[in-house]
């Protein structure tokens, strides 16, 4: 377990640093730099140069990249070129946001997708599990935004159910505070889990369905063993682990979401920061986002194979 | 065995408690950092609260170059003059100016009742630090319209003097209206400028100074008790708070809900008729200070011929063009010279008509031929490039392509994604430039932005090298008497609309919605960087019954 734990960590940091390498070059590849979009200002080539000297973005290419590396290594992500402050506390503002709208998301998604999922298997071909395969089918298709701006239309502009953006409201505290930050997190929630609970059920019910057929589910039904016994028991804990995977893969996904979801609710995350720094050409914020997002998916997905290895051990050989 | 299961089923439970208990711990801490800043909602605060799209990215009003950010900083920092309801300068720190020394000394007259937030008087001395400072450090735009700055001197309390290395009519204007002034006493003390953030313990000047800025959700200003601009020496609103909404259907949704009584962003013109039906909300329309525009590059062998820049003037559609795609909330534009500076728009000029047959004929006239008979100009093909995240423009290439066709030229739809748009401007690599300029508040500096062949400012996107248009700028530029300063402008405007360099489209109109029923007295004034949300308009509003 050890030396799979060890490979996990191992590929885990390759994949960082790969994440790193790309989004500093990627960024740096894209026509224009930061100095293009103030071109309303009237800007003189010598204003613009000494930009790009404070900048630092007139030294070569392959400087820049060591010197980004040998900061990073120091726990320092740069200066925002807009906002002149230290990229870590900007994202450190905005990271819990992101982290707490991507993890509720994340549960919920689980916590109903699991239940609706077997239900389906167990009713296969009757109405519950054709509802859930065009759920399923339905959820591939579904656009973030649009369901986004439906639910804040309708649920919140129309019924007055749910606030219009925002986290909080501004002058609440203690139990108020957390009763406001719960209701503020309903529609945004709802947007992510819509799209992405009927891929994850419509998986677990395939697989469960598979399952059910295999010969030691057959032996465990003439062991006398109920049906609901060898359902929840026996056959969901080979099937969830296809969709484990799933759920680690759509992790990146949820955070993509939330920037489009984060977006139309108004909601202070990463997400919004990337939408606002990408306009800016915000090299230090972009990057700093980009990786902080890499690593908490990157970690999340590590973490998916460990429970994977825990859940199935012929995997750690 | 059923132990067993109930002590995972426990363990899972708690796994996902700890879990949901982490999040909520984690954003506990902004969620009290958010409490703990803003202070608003007391009992007897008449709050404003305005929608914004963006985060302040910068509270250096010295550098920031962001247009949401300036509806912030503005309120906060005084500037020399305004830009009124006409498009016209105002006074707003000066009382006026005058030029002396035949136009190299540029004299502004300060009002003696301003004070910034900790009890100082704002004085000459800070005016005089502000400009100081852009200069060392090359900050923001303003520093451009410095350029002709050789000296300031600051001799009493309420007067700085300019002195410029060349007369240069229309530098009071933009100075006046550009440059942000800010407290020379608390900003000295920071060092370099252009890395000062400035982002806590605020003093200002202007009728609102920020008291709490929580990233990502709202900036709260409180009223400044002493400013002279409003009724009463004070503002009759005590806090202003910016709510942020970075998708303006969300923004139009929290202002019908009440969540918000004004939108700084403008309404977008397909979707103000939902407004409409809501009695409580009101629509004030104001122009824009920039245009829309088809700008040719004399780089291209085609375009450098005036001709073909003529025929395509008239191979488009423009009265259409404001109809189907403005819904008729613009105005058609002859000269380059927006009719919003009534002084200096150039009446005479009449647009060129559309006229596709016309323009066939001035092709043909020109040489060109249409060899294979495919009703197309051979070897006659262009590129229109457009900043495809502006809807409006993107039609427009879509209209002018199509009409271009019933001309003879052959048009190819170049949009692209903004920052790769204006890095190809830039570079002179399009063959035409369809675009909207943004904020020019006076003709002098538009025309020398856009056609001086040596200008510094960098937006000549025509690539324009014309010994007599150069002339006709600098002779201009060092014009201080208005008349004369006015037939001269005028003049260049006829010159340019012969040349077609450009083609002039439509000036936009902008509409801002707000909760009539909670708030009035607002002053609007033109284009979207300013609309209801400056510092004077600001200090103007009233609260309703």
């Amino acid at each position: 377990m050890a030396r799979f734990v060890l490979n996990r960590a191992l590929k885990a940091v390759l994949t960082i640093w790969i994440a790193i390498t790309a989004t500093f070059f990627l960024l740096r590849l894209l026509p224009g730099d930061p100095t293009t979009l103030m071109v309303e200002g009237d800007m003189t080539p010598e204003m613009r140069a000494a930009l790009l000297k404070t900048y630092g973005l007139d030294q070569p290419l392959l400087e820049q990249y060591v010197s980004y590396l040998r900061e990073l290594l120091h726990g320092n992500f740069g200066i925002s070129f807009r906002q002149i402050q230290p990229v870590t506390d900007i994202l450190l503002d905005r990271l819990p946001w992101t982290l707490l709208l991507a993890g509720v998301a994340f549960l919920l998604t689980i916590a109903v997708g699991i239940p609706i999922g077997v239900y389906a298997a167990a009713h296969r071909g009757r109405w519950p599990d054709k509802l859930l395969q065009g759920f399923g089918i339905g959820g591939h298709a579904l656009f973030v935004p649009s369901v986004a701006m439906l639910l804040l239309v309708y649920l919140g502009a129309k019924l007055g159910w749910f606030p219009i953006g925002g986290a909080i409201d501004p002058d609440t505290r203690g139990a108020a505070a957390y009763l406001s930050l719960a209701h503020h997190l309903v529609l945004p929630v709802a947007s992510l889990v819509l799209v992405q609970l009927g891929p994850y059920a419509l998986t677990l019910r395939t697989n469960l369905i598979d399952v059910l057929g295999e010969d030691y589910i057959r032996a465990a039904r003439a062991r006398g063993l109920s049906g609901r016994r060898r359902l929840w028991k026996h056959a969901l804990r080979n099937a969830i682990l296809p969709a484990l995977t799933l759920m680690g893969l759509q992790l990146g996904t949820l955070v993509g979401g939330a920037v489009l979801t984060e977006t139309v609710f108004a909601y202070p995350g990463v997400g919004r920061l990337i939408y606002e720094a990408v306009g800016q050409r915000d090299y230090p914020v972009l990057q700093g986002a980009f990786i902080m997002l890499a690593i908490t998916v990157v970690v999340a997905n590590a973490l998916t194979d460990l429970l994977y290895a825990v859940l199935n051990p012929r995997i750690r050989l | 065995m059923s132990k067993s299961i109930n002590g995972r089923a426990r363990r899972w439970r708690a796994a996902v408690a700890l879990g949901a208990a982490a999040a909520l711990g984690l954003s506990g801490c902004g969620l009290n950092e958010d409490n703990g800043a803003s202070g608003d909602g007391a009992a007897g605060d008449t709050v404003l609260r305005i929608g914004t799209t963006t985060d302040v990215s910068n509270f250096n009003p010295l550098q920031s170059l962001s247009k949401t950010d300036s509806w912030i900083l503005n309120a906060m920092y005084p500037h020399l003059l305004r830009i009124d309801a006409n498009a016209k300068k105002a006074p707003e720190l000066a009382k006026d100016y005058t030029y002396e020394n035949d136009g190299k000394t540029a004299v502004f007259h300060l009002r003696d009742d301003f004070t910034w937030t900790d009890g100082k008087p704002v004085v000459a001395d800070d005016v005089k630090f502000s400009a100081e400072s852009i200069m060392k450090y090359k900050l923001g735009n303003v520093a451009a319209k410095l350029t002709w700055v050789t000296s300031i001197e600051a001799p009493d309390a309420t007067t700085v003097k300019f002195n410029l290395s060349q007369p240069y009519a229309p530098f009071a204007e933009g100075v006046g209206f550009w440059m942000s002034v800010v407290p020379k006493h608390v900003f000295e003390g920071a060092g370099d400028l252009s890395k000062f953030a400035n982002d806590s313990n605020w003093v200002g000047a202007g009728p609102f100074v920020l008291e709490s800025a929580t990233k990502g959700q709202r900036y709260v200003m409180k009223r400044n008790d002493k400013y002279p601009l409003a009724p009463g020496g004070k503002p009759a609103v005590s806090k202003v708070e910016y709510r942020l909404y970075p998708d303006v259907n969300t923004m139009m949704l929290a202002l019908r809900n009440g969540d918000i009584d004004l939108m700084g962003t403008p309404v977008p013109a397909s979707a103000a008729k939902t407004f409409e039906s809501d009695s409580k909300i009101k629509m004030t329309k104001v122009g824009a200070l920039g245009f829309a525009h088809l700008t040719y590059n004399m780089n291209n062998k085609d375009l450098a011929k005036q001709e073909v820049r003529q025929a395509l003037s008239m191979a488009i559609d423009t009265k259409s063009i404001i109809s189907s795609v403005l819904q008729g909330d613009a105005q058609q534009m002859s000269g380059p010279i927006s009719p919003i500076f009534a002084d200096y728009d150039n009446t005479e000029i009449q647009p060129y008509p559309f006229d596709p047959a016309g323009a066939k004929a001035k092709l043909t006239a020109a040489g060109y031929k249409d060899g294979n008979g495919d009703g197309l100009f051979d070897g006659l093909e262009l590129g229109v490039a457009c900043d495809q995240s502006n809807a409006n423009i993107t039609r427009v290439v879509q209209l002018f392509r199509e009409s271009a066709a019933k001309a003879g030229i052959k048009l190819e739809n170049e949009c692209v994604e903004r920052n790769t748009f204006l890095s190809r401007t830039k570079d002179g690599k399009y063959d035409i430039d369809a675009s909207q300029w943004g904020v020019f508040d006076n003709p002098m500096d538009q025309l020398r932005s856009t056609y001086l062949s040596s200008n510094p400012g960098g937006i000549n996107y025509n690539l324009l090298k014309s010994p007599e248009i150069d002339q006709l700028i600098n002779d201009a530029a060092g014009t201080t008497d208005p008349a004369a300063f006015a037939t001269k402008i005028k003049n260049i405007d006829k010159v340019v609309h012969e040349q077609a360099y450009l083609t002039p489209l439509y000036v936009e109109n902008f509409q801002f919605a707000y909760n009539a029923s909670k708030f009035g007295g607002f002053e609007a004034s033109p284009s979207d960087l300013l609309g209801m949300v400056t510092a004077y308009s600001l200090a103007q509003v009233k609260p309703v019954g």
